[in-house]
């Protein structure tokens, strides 16, 4: 499914640009270490994290994830916000802890 | 002056009960290090009766700390004044996660006087995070007149590294620690963009046979450019 298919379903929030919420989710990665997830990581996957530092967007963007997924309500900081908005990527935040943002997109068949 | 900036006391919960004070001021001198820290998790306390065991001993300190942020990234900050110390102290207080200490599991926190008698114990998990970000963390240090080095940068636990996949280049630190010179120039290969800053190699020692040999020099030129003044 697409991003935006998966906000309609959910009811979480992207607040990142529109245009970000085309992207096809051709899986799943969740992982709160960035250097783990840099090299575990694959395209196209929506990413469930806790993590909401910049260099977020940074691994995100090089390992062309298609969303990241803020887990928890954890708050993300303007300038990281910022940085996602320039880059196209869809900032999805979840209430939801990891693990049940995780069974959501079970349900959708991932 | 041969160094060692990153010692635990026993306030830290993971280090042995025998790293006093007293205990560690007196094995730096017969190591014949000139210059040490404390750097305990997330806690000033031990600071003061560790300033008088050096001052004893005729050893030179400065005041350190770990903080491990928000990101679980370990920062050791350092100060010159005591008076700094206890502002960020109040600071780490207000950013505490109030999670009792369980002595049996993690182990003891012990706080010493100048004569190395356990006057107290920390109530509160000190290998925690704080509620703080690396970045806030490290403007606030600069507030209170600090200086900010990334603990152990290529370690695979609690790493800026680690825990956020390389060295953010806004992050605004002072120096880097490693544990040796190929760590240096492995974290000059992975970040082209790290220029000058000043490098350290401690010990991180949770026991005294641990702290520093004589081997790990900074010139007294090298130390004035790390604190941007005379010190």
């Amino acid at each position: 499914m697409k991003v935006n298919e998966l906000i309609e379903k959910t009811g979480w929030k992207n607040i990142s640009t529109e245009a970000s919420l085309d992207k096809e989710i051709m899986g799943v990665y969740v992982g709160d270490l960035l250097s783990w997830v840099m090299g575990k990581g694959e395209q196209g996957q929506a990413w469930i994290t806790v993590q909401s530092h910049l260099n977020v967007i940074a691994v995100a963007v090089l390992l062309e994830f298609s969303c990241v997924i803020i887990a928890d309500g954890v708050i993300v900081p303007e300038d990281v916000l910022q940085k996602a908005i320039e880059e196209n990527l869809a900032i999805v935040l979840a209430d939801c802890s990891p693990f049940e943002c995780t069974r959501k997109l079970i349900e959708f068949g991932y | 002056m041969f160094y060692d900036f990153h010692i635990h006391s026993c306030l830290s919960p993971c280090s042995n009960n025998d790293m006093t004070p007293n205990n560690i001021a007196q094995m730096a001198k017969i190591k014949g290090l000139d210059y040490i820290a404390i750097c305990d998790h997330n806690s000033l306390r031990q600071q003061p009766a560790f300033k008088i065991a050096c001052n004893q001993v005729g050893i030179k300190m400065m005041y350190g700390v770990e903080i491990q942020t928000s990101e679980e990234v370990h920062v050791c900050a350092y100060f010159l004044e005591m008076n700094d110390c206890n502002l960020f102290q109040e600071w780490i207080d207000k950013k505490t996660n109030p999670i009792k200490n369980n002595e049996s599991f993690f182990g003891e926190q012990n706080l010493c006087n100048e004569f190395d008698e356990v006057i107290g114990k920390e109530e509160y998990l000190l290998i925690n995070s704080l509620n703080a970000s690396l970045n806030e963390t490290i403007d606030v240090v600069h507030c209170f007149h600090g200086k900010v080095v990334l603990a152990h940068v290529l370690d695979r636990v609690n790493s800026v590294t680690h825990q956020l996949g390389f060295i953010p280049q806004d992050c605004k630190f002072d120096g880097l620690e490693v544990k040796n010179l190929n760590q240096m120039i492995t974290v000059k290969q992975k970040h082209p963009w790290i220029q000058e800053t000043t490098w350290f190699i401690n010990s991180d020692a949770h026991q005294l046979i641990d702290i520093s040999e004589p081997e790990n020099a900074m010139s007294s030129k090298e130390f004035e450019l790390f604190w941007g003044k005379t010190v």
